[in-house]
């Protein structure tokens, strides 16, 4: 799947978060909705692309989606 | 088992009944007697009417209980005792101890006189007339015994007068008007609209359209109330004066917009006479459109493609062949394509325009026998930012409001919707309410036609730029907190209070001020703290919203903003209040009830929830995966990535519906099956390997959801007329998949959903019949369902103040674009057109037009009706130019009904953060004067000849 574009949903649903009030909170607003609506083909390709370097994410989405990756590697 | 039979419904043609005055609301009765039989009616009836609930009919023309009383005819005079003369029964109140005589010898000689002068100018050409058998001046000359025409017919008459055949699907024939002006009072009464008149006095006086003008070229919006009221044959439907009289009726529910009216398809055996408005309809009360009234030609047109057709690849003809080698044929290639590919590359479309069950059993299918979760609706692309939206502050996802709230409204705020032609049954109702006091507030960045029209203005209108809906929301509830408009009270007793208080000082933050956001939104700061001001004043404050609020990279944000705006001013709840989607089409809201979207199993429960997972598994007998599915646009993303290569369409037509058109025919063209199932070969069809003829909504039963949450009937009123209907079609596939289904009646989908479905479990057929129609949740808690949601509690518990940071859209105008896109409807058409343009609508709209500013047309040196092209970094098309002010300079309009036009080749796969809705009302174009059509459009036309060519060679037998 196009990498762009998953970024570009991924740092949307971030900057839909981030209102510069509780960071932690913004962090597991990301993760929970990334979890409840993307499909694991999805995060899997995302994950994929992530190991292989920068790909333009926002920290706030950078974060989030490592903390859903090791969350999907610990079950 | 509870299922609703068609032969149930099938009554035998006759004219409703009509009580000749409206309701009064009234709760004192009021004592009296009519004929010597004692009656009691609410206090403010009219004689008239208490007299029809006694069962005594008062002869009467001008009277209808669709309309206030006007008393002009005459006929209905009764006596009084006590009272002088011979008063109007449809004008005099009840009163205490009245004693109302209605038949007398006095009594019917004035009747007869009556009738007598309408008749000395009246055609006596009964026998030939279209409205023969089904005539109130008829029915009247021989209720009052009229014999004779003493002053003969050779006097000054009125018999000559031409006939106005310009409207499709009317005639009005004025040598039979009787001048009652029902037609008139039914034009502002009920549809609101003011395009008749009485012109000229006396003998002179006649019905006239606008200035005089045919009825086509009118302010007329052909809703038909006019037609339905005319008591003679002076507005005639066209239908009625080809077939005569029908036999017998069926109440069934409108195939068109989210409004969902209830309507008596009025049969000759299997051929439909008319459609007409049903009055015990709960959401129209009575009232209809010229889409649902009149369009229901498209049925039975031309077409309809009626046997089941396959192909190899979609260079190759369409072959018709039986249903089961056709099936059998999209089995296969689906489960090869599962067991080669993985189980994760098939999936299924859910159709908004077919029924619950349907929608229910396609799901089914997909999480039942393909083995995965990819299944989604058309919701994705209109209205999933309200799902998410909704359920995450309230709890619920739908709308918190029964229309006929609206009628106790005292201020109304219209947000990106525009209810006049895209909801018109629902909008009369709002201008009534209008019309009546209430205020209004208009936020668009067009000049819809509520904000200016007969007896309407808005009180304000922040016209807006595309893409600014969070700035505005943010900054209204700016205003309410800084200035201490909010209702503490609710909120302490109602929501959460720390998400509160996170969300006040969010809100406070100056950034959301009005003066700080001025930039963004171009409205004036000042107009945005009148209307929060107006708003929070109340005292009974209502929001209606459209797509213009969901369709945008922010519409979840938006629709939470929204949601917090009514929660802090106590704005929900109760009668006159509410936040309420104007849902698109007829069954959107009842597709995503039934579990349409790849992340929830119906009754909106996520599939990650062990619990729901294990109901849904026990009753249909298999293990379902507990994580989401692809939506819409990531099966094309995933399409073209070679992942996901098989797809099962019911009713929906991606190929020209969705946004960035051209990756959409990418993806189409990528998959290895793609199997739609439809009334006509629709665009995306033009890329199908298989298709599976539809029924239309009169071939079948089942239910349909409205807007605002309402279960009403289809029911089938003549056979499909390819052999099954709907849900049998999917039956058969999941059948051929190897899941076995095996029901009898769409009764029986709907007993299996109300037992796995909490907010529907009080729901059924045998219900359904007895009230007419249900507002869910129907359960053990609201048996006869909830017309107004979260009354003492909000459904998640505490109501949940979401913050809700503006972010722009990348969407921005540059050098290079400079215009803003949106996008909308017109009344005539309907969204994709493939049903409309196959009626005789498309002669109110047979182009997709764009609508510019004068001084953009102006720098442009573009002129009325020139060629524009339009063009975006998605692509470009062209169309014709309507010069005009509705729309602010920077910004241009199209719709997009007609698939020639291309509005969605420009259109870009930005979309809501949340969702994946679309941003379809917010492009960044250039336009500029071309003379011939783009390079898109000219491909287009080429593809649709060479598919349309394939199909024409399906039809054509082969020699031997």
């Amino acid at each position: 799947m196009n990498t762009a574009k998953l970024v570009r949903m991924a740092n949307d649903i971030a900057a839909n978060f981030d209102c510069g009030l509780d960071h932690a909170r913004e962090v597991a607003g990301v993760v929970d909705h990334i979890g409840r609506f993307w499909s694991p083909y999805m995060l899997d390709t995302l994950a994929r692309q992530m190991q292989a370097g920068d790909i333009g994410l926002s920290d706030l989405a950078e974060q989030a989606l490592k903390e859903l990756i090791e969350e999907r590697q610990d079950r | 088992m509870s299922r609703s039979d068609t032969a149930q419904f099938y009554q035998a043609y006759r004219r409703p009944d009509d009580q000749g005055a409206p309701p009064s609301e009234s709760a004192t009765m009021v004592q009296l007697t009519i004929d010597g039989k004692p009656i009691a009616v609410p206090e403010g009836t009219m004689v008239i009417r208490a007299a029809a609930l006694a069962g005594i009919n008062i002869p009467k023309l001008c009277a209808s209980d669709m309309l206030e009383p006007f008393g002009s005819c005459r006929l209905c005079l009764v006596e009084i005792e006590g009272a002088k003369g011979l008063p109007a029964s449809c004008t005099t109140e009840v009163a205490d101890g009245m004693q109302v005589t209605t038949q007398n010898p006095r009594l019917a000689n004035v009747r007869r006189n009556v009738m007598e002068l309408y008749i000395s100018d009246h055609p006596l050409d009964c026998l030939t007339c279209p409205t023969n058998g089904d005539c109130e001046l008829q029915d009247m000359a021989g209720a009052v015994g009229l014999r004779d025409v003493r002053y003969g017919y050779a006097g000054e008459n009125h018999l000559d007068m031409a006939k106005d055949e310009s409207n499709p699907y009317f005639t009005f024939d004025p040598s039979k008007c009787i001048v009652c002006s029902r037609c008139v009072r039914a034009c502002d009464e009920v549809q609101g609209t003011f395009a008749l008149t009485i012109d000229g006095r006396g003998f002179e006086s006649k019905v006239a359209a606008s200035q005089d003008q045919p009825f086509l070229d009118s302010e007329c919006v052909s809703c038909g109330a006019c037609v339905q009221a005319c008591p003679t044959a002076t507005l005639t439907e066209n239908s009625l004066i080809e077939l005569g009289q029908p036999e017998h009726s069926v109440i069934t529910t409108c195939a068109y917009c989210g409004v969902g009216c209830s309507f008596r398809a009025e049969m000759k055996g299997e051929e439909v006479v008319k459609m007409i408005p049903n009055k015990d309809g709960h959401a129209n009360h009575g009232h209809s459109c010229v889409k649902g009234r009149f369009a229901f030609g498209y049925a039975t047109h031309k077409d309809r493609i009626t046997a089941p057709l396959i192909r190899e690849s979609i260079r190759d003809p369409w072959r018709e062949v039986s249903w089961e080698e056709a099936i059998g044929f999209a089995a296969d290639r689906l489960k090869r394509i599962r067991d080669e590919c993985g189980p994760d590359s098939i999936g299924g479309i859910t159709s908004s325009r077919c029924t619950n069950e349907e929608t229910y059993l396609v799901q089914k299918m997909v999480r039942a026998a393909f083995g995965n979760n990819n299944v989604d609706t058309c919701a994705r692309v209109c209205h999933s930012p309200t799902g998410y939206g909704l359920k995450t502050t309230l709890g619920e996802s739908a709308g918190t409001q029964a229309f006929d709230s609206v009628l106790k409204a005292d201020v109304i705020m219209i947000i990106g919707a525009n209810p006049t032609v895209a909801h018109p049954v629902f909008a009369s109702q709002m201008k009534r309410r209008l019309r009546e006091g209430a205020r209004l507030i208009v936020i668009d960045p067009r000049r819809i036609d509520l904000v200016r029209s007969a007896h309407v203005e808005a009180h304000c209108h922040l016209q807006l730029r595309p893409g600014a809906n969070v700035a505005i929301i943010n900054a209204l509830a700016h205003v309410v907190l800084s200035e201490g408009l909010e209702d503490r009270p609710y909120i302490a007793d109602r929501c959460e209070p720390d998400a509160y208080e996170d969300w006040r000082r969010f809100i406070l933050e100056e950034r959301n001020s009005p003066e700080a956001m001025e930039e963004v939104t171009g409205v004036p700061a000042e107009d945005v703290r009148t209307a929060a001001r107006l708003y929070a004043a109340g005292p009974n404050s209502a929001i209606y919203y459209g797509l213009g609020v969901s369709e945008h990279a922010q519409g979840s944000t938006m629709v939470m903003g929204i949601a917090n705006l009514a929660m802090a001013t106590g704005n929900l709840g109760r009668e006159g209040v509410g936040v309420s989607p104007l849902r698109g089409q007829n069954n959107v809201q009842g597709a995503c009830d039934m579990g349409s979207f790849p992340h929830e199993l119906p009754g909106y429960r996520h599939i990650s929830d062990a619990e729901t997972r294990g109901l849904f598994e026990r009753e249909w007998g298999v293990d379902l995966l507990p994580t989401p599915g692809f939506r819409i646009p990531n099966m094309f993303d995933a399409a073209v990535a070679g992942h996901f290569k098989g797809l099962y369409v019911q009713g929906e037509d991606m190929a020209q519906s969705d946004p960035d058109i051209t990756h959409v025919s990418e993806a189409l063209s990528s998959l290895e099956c793609l199997i739609v199932q439809d009334l006509f070969l629709n665009e995306t069809a033009k890329f199908a390997h298989v298709f599976l003829p539809g029924s239309s909504f009169l071939e079948k039963n089942g239910t349909f959801t409205n807007a605002e949450r309402r279960i009403s009937p289809v029911r089938k009123v003549m056979k499909p007329l390819a052999g099954y209907e709907d849900w049998e079609v999917t039956q058969l596939l999941a059948n051929a998949m190897g899941y076995p289904m095996n029901y009898g009646h769409p009764g029986e989908i709907m007993d299996e959903i109300a037992r796995l479905t909490p907010t529907f479990s009080g729901v059924s057929y045998a219900k359904l019949d007895r009230l007419g129609s249900i507002q869910w949740p129907c359960n053990e808690k609201a048996e006869h369902g909830t017309p107004t949601m979260h009354v003492d509690t909000f459904v998640r518990g505490k109501g949940l103040f979401r913050l809700t940071p503006y972010v722009a859209t990348q969407e921005r105008s540059t050098s290079r674009y400079p215009l803003l896109l949106t996008t909308g409807r017109v009344l005539s058409q309907y969204n994709v057109g493939s049903q409309t343009r196959r009626t005789r609508n498309v002669q109110w709209h047979g182009e997709d037009i764009l609508e510019i500013h004068p001084h953009d047309a102006e720098q442009r040196g573009i002129e009325q009706d020139d060629w524009v092209g339009l063009k975006s970094r998605a692509g470009n098309t062209v169309l014709r130019a309507d010069i005009t002010e509705r729309v602010q300079p920077g910004v241009v309009y199209t719709t997009f009904h007609h698939p020639e036009s291309g509005a969605n080749v420009v259109t870009t796969d930005n979309s809501d953060w949340a969702t994946n809705c679309p941003e379809y009302k917010v492009t960044a174009v250039q336009a500029y004067k071309v003379t011939r059509l783009s390079d898109w459009q000219q491909q287009f036309g080429e593809f649709t000849e060479t598919q349309l060519e394939l199909l024409r060679k399906a039809r054509t037998p082969v020699s031997a």
